[in-house]
């Protein structure tokens, strides 16, 4: 009697195993990837009503941060400026620039310019600005290199572990607080400034989780 | 532990005194009957449509991306600063009298009320209307525009039609007025007044000073506001007064705050007032009486002249009553009573509750001023609003004078008297006979449905306005939004009939205010809106002496003798919703009532021996579902739900209003049994010649006084003054299981401070000494059991409401709930109150049992609940000995945002600073994080990072800034000089259940109470 199976189907259940192994790695690492924050938050550049350019107005005229968002020190927002701090200037240069035309409608009417929000936590964690900067978190250090975003897009995961890698290691990170606002700011020995500000600022960043949940 | 061991017995149920079934059954199931079903889904729809808030697209973060705006002021205000909230002064008005509040406002959206810290009255505190009142602003129910006829209108046609119709300044007008104490208000008024002549102007309030006024007529000739200076007092003697009950006082927080502080005792050798209670329910005010003689209403007129009778023996101005006596003369607290007054001339009160008759008030007065108390403990002041016209009489009169075509127009401001009004006033179908009938409330009630012309009116929160504090601290109300829906405010109702314009009510305030300021006004303005008031000047006080008539008239009172025999019927205003206006806020109805823990109805009280007599068994044994009963007065009959309240007097029933409405909203809709038909003008105390019969059928009543029990463990321990100056320790454990605490001797053996666990909990040393440990002490003496800390904890925490159904099957959410316990006799146990919010244990038993670590313990000692990580399990709830944590069953919050028709409105009334809540996730205190953390960040900031400990009373609790009674503490007990750290070393202290070695963070200071000795 003939062999009803070939030679080779000894091997299909070892293929098997094994191509089922590459595809069960496959999809958790696909999932552990490309479900998290650093592949789906990160690069979310939303088309804002107003294209307005931080690559020049912080970048190439190198106006402050603190020039338009005004709270930062001192408000867990940074806040979004009024349009009054657009027509401080525009009052002036650019009067008749189409791409201001929504700016010139707003304080015309009274009608807020309805911004798209791109740093976005969910509604359960609490972040304060003024907690940050006061002791040396730069504003680049979570929205990266502003000066040079034509369109802002989120430059960090903002996760929760990304979060805690700072809070449990804040030398890695912190500058001195006049430093705060500085793009591209390099220090020349980091870990070694870091302890230092970390002792005297007495820098202490919690980790349990009302710090941030509640 | 078993229960019999335990000394005192203390009990919360008739269901657990009796044992019964039913409270086993509840006591032992891990989560009450269809703890996991859902049947009632109509009215949780609705209710959670009205209630439940959230910000939307909250769960899905992870699936889409939602895209959120962000819109900045075009220009911004100065001094908002987005992300921190500003505070406003402005007052709550109460019927006439205005408590001072602050606003917490976040980018022009008010949040949160608190008291005012600067205004005498208040003292930084608020009653449970004042926290509620914010809801009230974003209840979707209110009334959003004008209606002619029924039909949408606008405020620019009622403009026109009152500049038309008002034109004619002969019209004979009638105005019927909510008590207003506003200066601009009265102007108003009386300008009304002068422009047509033939217009009368009637004050109406269903539970209004009226009687008290009347009274100080009688005694001095005069119509005066009597001020009690409850913290003066030696020795408080209160007819039936409920006077710490917001219903039925118009100064319950200031009288709260100074009867607690005459209570306050931090060491054996401080005083403490005393405090007789002769009432007929168990009112709040009289559960924390040190003697309290269970009364008939009706017997206590008869009362009160047999101890005038007594005084009169011994101090002249009584002579009135000189030989009188009566069947209560022989009674044993007459002779104590007198002997307590007398030794405390000039340091004792009496008072008498609001409803009762004038003649009451009167002799009252002229006891007081008998005493001495006059112008000591008792001021008698003059307030100008105050009308000298009887006007409750001449409310009466309106309806036979409309009946004979004798008023063209009806203006109602305010009020609600087609549902309020005493039954036998037609007043309904006396309407028909006016031209015009115009109405302005905030709902579209009883009353708008019977009017030509229906305004909505602005919340005190959407207006300018003025008036006087309850003393007579004058304030400025200062509107914190603009009107959500276009509300017409009081003001510009008024001066819309006068001139035809709709005027600007912050002009017309001010032009008052020009009056009061007349130099330098701007500036006196400004600073008066800063401060929320205007100087601490009150009413000026008038140095009184006894009317010439005031002897006739006694010899009128004493000669009248009535008998109580039979049953009679009390009637009075609702413990949570007042006269009904507080009806339609879900966060008032699901308040349990102080004394009977009922929620979301109204019942008829009564003593076991009554119910007994009158074959009402269910409620004697404590069940969920009771028996109706058919109560008829004058041929009008209502069908209640029975209760059996312990203490009660017997053959009394007393019953409150304000439920059964028909049309007002929602809320208020749906709950409970209209008992206003049986409030008469002859009986708008009490009725005697009554009817009740048992119908047999069963109602099911939502309380909350089993709920959360803790199986009868000593937690709560009270003592008497005398005892605690013999024995100040008698709170310890030691004293109170007369053992020694389990473990104790072992810890000792081992050389450890405290019992040893095999739980791992932080040490001492684990806790970084940079953070502050938060911990908080209940002075159960000075606590009155209120309830405004669950109200106020409500507010600054999301806290949803869940409806009569859910709350009927223990789910209700309340962080921090008021256990009532009684001590004693079933027929007249003393009362006492504890409130409990989450302990925060150091070895904290959910923290143990939780698989996914979603409750753990932070380095500045709080007990967290993450929601972000609670899978629902509730094994948490099951091992809390306390029974603090709290599940959402449902998604209580957030499931009315897909078919609700006005979310935005309510999700303005939510703190920004606190989650709202998913279905599956468990919650309970934070011990306010919201706040602890600000305080910290902002500490951390100021001092440039050289600490974030905030500074002793920089930063309170929600419920401990509301108490009105200052019984919550609440600070670092690392700093041995905080207060919190002093308040905890006072041998009062002691903790919950210590003997499970759970080492609580909140602590206790047992409740002493001072009872005279005679009547032991």
């Amino acid at each position: 009697m003939a062999q009803i199976f070939p030679k080779w189907a000894d091997e299909v259940p070892q293929r098997l195993l094994l191509g089922l192994i590459i595809f069960m790695t496959a999809l958790v690492a696909g999932i552990w990837y490309y479900f998290s924050p650093e592949y789906k938050a990160v690069g979310y550049a939303p088309e804002q009503p107003v294209p307005y350019s931080h690559q020049l107005h912080a970048g190439k005229l190198d106006i402050d941060c603190q020039y338009c968002h005004t709270t930062v020190f001192e408000s867990q927002f940074a806040t979004v400026p009024p349009t009054q701090t657009c027509m401080n200037c525009h009052a002036q240069i650019a009067t008749d620039s189409p791409k201001l035309a929504k700016v010139r409608e707003s304080w015309e009417t009274g009608e807020p310019i309805e911004w798209i929000r791109v740093h976005n936590l969910p509604d359960y964690a609490y972040f304060d600005h003024a907690a940050h900067v006061n002791v040396g978190v730069g504003c680049e250090s979570c929205h990266g290199r502003i000066d040079k975003m034509e369109v802002v897009y989120q430059a960090e995961p903002l996760s929760m572990s990304w979060c805690l890698d700072c809070h449990r290691n804040p030398e890695k990170y912190v500058r001195p607080v006049d430093e705060v606002t500085t793009m591209g700011y390099k220090a020349a020995n980091q870990l070694e400034l870091g302890r230092k500000l970390v002792a005297k600022n007495n820098i202490n960043p919690p980790t349990y989780c009302q710090t941030c949940h509640y | 532990m078993s229960e019999e061991t335990l000394k005192p017995n203390y009990w919360k149920s008739l269901g657990q005194l009796a044992k019964n079934e039913e409270y086993e059954k509840f006591l032992h199931r891990e989560f009450p009957e269809n703890g996991s079903e859902l049947t009632d889904d109509v009215s949780r729809r609705s209710f959670l449509k009205v209630m439940g808030a959230s910000i939307a697209l909250a769960g899905f973060a992870a699936c889409r991306r939602p895209v959120q705006k962000i819109l900045p002021y075009t220009k911004m205000p100065e001094e908002v600063l987005p992300g921190n909230p500003l505070e406003y002064a402005t007052a709550f008005p109460f019927m006439d009298a205005l408590e001072g509040i602050t606003v917490e406002n976040h980018v022009g959206r008010p949040v949160k009320i608190e008291g005012n810290r600067l205004h005498p009255g208040s003292g930084g505190k608020t009653n449970i209307f004042g926290q509620a009142s914010i809801l009230n602003l974003y209840d979707p129910d209110r009334s959003k525009f004008v209606r002619r006829d029924g039909q949408r209108s606008t405020v620019e046609d009622f403009r026109k039609f009152c500049a038309d119709y008002f034109s004619d300044t002969g019209r004979r007008i009638a105005f019927v007025a909510e008590a207003n104490s506003s200066p601009t208000y009265n102007r108003l008024e009386d300008q009304i007044e002068e422009k047509f002549p033939n217009a009368q102007w009637i004050t109406y309030e269903p539970f209004g000073e009226n009687n008290a006024l009347e009274g100080t007529n009688i005694a001095f000739g005069q119509r005066l506001r009597t001020i009690n200076w409850f913290d003066k007092a030696k020795v408080i003697v209160s007819f039936d007064d409920d006077f710490l009950n917001p219903a039925s006082t118009k100064n319950s927080v200031e009288n709260t705050r100074q009867f607690a502080d005459g209570r306050r005792v931090m060491a054996t050798e401080e005083a403490m007032s005393r405090f007789y209670s002769i009432e007929s329910t168990y009112t709040l005010t009289g559960s924390n009486a040190d003697n309290r003689l269970r009364m008939k209403t009706s017997d206590i007129e008869q009362f009160l002249y047999a101890l005038a009778a007594e005084l009169s023996n011994s101090v002249s101005g009584l002579s009135a009553f000189s030989g009188y006596s009566n069947q209560f003369s022989d009674h044993e607290w007459i002779p104590v009573l007198t002997e307590e007054l007398l030794d405390n001339r000039g340091d004792s009160i009496v008072t008498v509750g609001r409803m009762h008759n004038p003649d009451l008030h009167a002799v009252v007065s002229a006891i007081n001023k008998a005493l001495g108390n006059a112008g000591n403990t008792v001021t008698y002041n003059e307030a100008p609003h105050l009308s000298d016209r009887n006007n409750q009489i001449r409310f009466s009169e309106l309806v036979d004078e409309l009946n004979n075509g004798n008023i063209d127009a009806v203006v109602f401001v305010g009020t609600n008297p087609v549902f309020t009004a005493p039954a036998d006033i037609n007043l309904e179908g006396a309407l028909s006979n006016a031209q015009q009938v115009i109405h302005l409330s905030d709902y579209y009630d009883e009353t708008s449905s019977e009017a030509n012309w229906h305004v909505n009116r602005a919340h005190f929160l959407e207006a300018w306005g003025d008036g006087f504090s309850y003393t007579g601290i004058r304030s400025i109300v200062q509107p914190q939004v603009r009107p959500l829906y276009d509300g017409v405010s009081d003001i510009e109702f008024l001066n819309m009939i006068l001139t035809g314009e709709q005027g600007n009510a912050y002009d017309l305030v001010q032009e008052t205010w020009r009056s009061f300021y007349p130099n330098n006004f701007t500036t006196q303005w400004e600073q008066t809106l800063h401060d929320g008031l205007a100087g601490e000047e009150i009413f000026p006080e008038v140095s009184v002496s006894i009317s010439g008539n005031f002897n006739a008239r006694a010899n009128e009172f004493t000669a009248k003798k009535e008998s109580s025999e039979g049953i009679e019927l009390v009637i009075r205003p609702d413990d949570t919703i007042f006269d009904g206006r507080f009806a339609n806020n879900a966060w008032l109805q699901e308040l349990p009532k102080p004394m009977t823990k009922i929620t979301w109805d109204n019942v008829a009280l009564m003593s076991k021996k009554t119910a007994d007599a009158l074959g009402v068994e269910a409620a004697g044994l404590g069940k969920a579902e009771v028996e109706v009963v058919s109560i008829t007065v004058d041929g009008t009959t209502v069908k209640i739900p029975a209760w059996v309240q312990p203490g009660h007097a017997d053959d009394s029933i007393t019953i409150t209003v304000g439920y059964g409405h028909e049309g007002m909203g929602r809320v208020a809709d749906r709950a409970g049994v209209n008992t206003y038909p049986l409030r008469t003008t002859e009986h708008m105390l009490y009725a005697t010649d009554i009817s009740v019969e048992n119908t047999g059928t069963l109602y099911e009543i939502a309380c909350t006084q089993d709920h959360h029990s803790v199986e009868g463990r000593s937690i709560l321990r009270h003592a008497t003054l005398q005892e605690y100056r013999e024995n100040p320790d008698f709170s310890s454990y030691f004293e109170a299981y007369g053992a020694d605490l389990p473990g104790e001797a072992y810890a000792e053996e081992q050389g450890a401070d405290s019992p040893l666990s095999i739980f791992d909990a932080m040490n001492e040393d684990e806790y970084p000494d940079y953070e502050p440990q938060w911990g908080m002490a209940i002075d159960l003496n000075t606590c009155v059991g209120c309830g405004t800390c669950t109200l106020a904890c409500q507010a600054e925490n999301n806290i949803p409401v869940i409806g009569k159904r859910e709350v009927s099957r223990g789910r209700e959410m309340h962080w921090i709930r008021t256990d009532r316990y009684y001590d004693g006799d079933i027929a007249d146990p003393i009362a006492l109150h504890q409130p409990v919010p989450c302990m925060h244990c150091e070895l904290a038993p959910c923290e143990q049992v939780c698989p996914v670590a979603a409750t753990t313990h932070s380095e500045d000692g709080i007990n967290q609940m993450t929601y972000n990580r609670c899978i629902g399990t509730r094994y948490c709830e099951n091992n809390c000995p306390y029974k603090v944590r709290r599940f959402n069953f449902f998604n209580y919050s957030e499931e009315f945002l897909t078919d609700g028709d006005d979310p935005e409105i309510i999700q303005m009334a939510m703190n920004p600073n606190v989650t709202v809540r998913f279905r599956g996730v468990m919650e309970k205190c934070t011990y306010c994080v919201q706040r602890v953390n600000r305080a910290k960040i902002n500490r951390d900031i100021e001092t440039d990072g050289r600490t974030m400990k905030p500074v002793d009373g920089s930063v309170h609790t929600a419920c401990q800034q509301a108490c009105p009674a200052d019984a919550i503490y609440f600070g670092d007990i690392s700093d041995p000089d905080s207060e919190i750290s002093r308040v905890k070393q006072n041998n009062r202290n002691y903790l919950m259940l210590e003997e499970l070695n759970t080492r609580p963070r909140t602590s206790y200071l047992a409740e002493l109470r001072n009872p005279n000795p005679k009547l032991a």
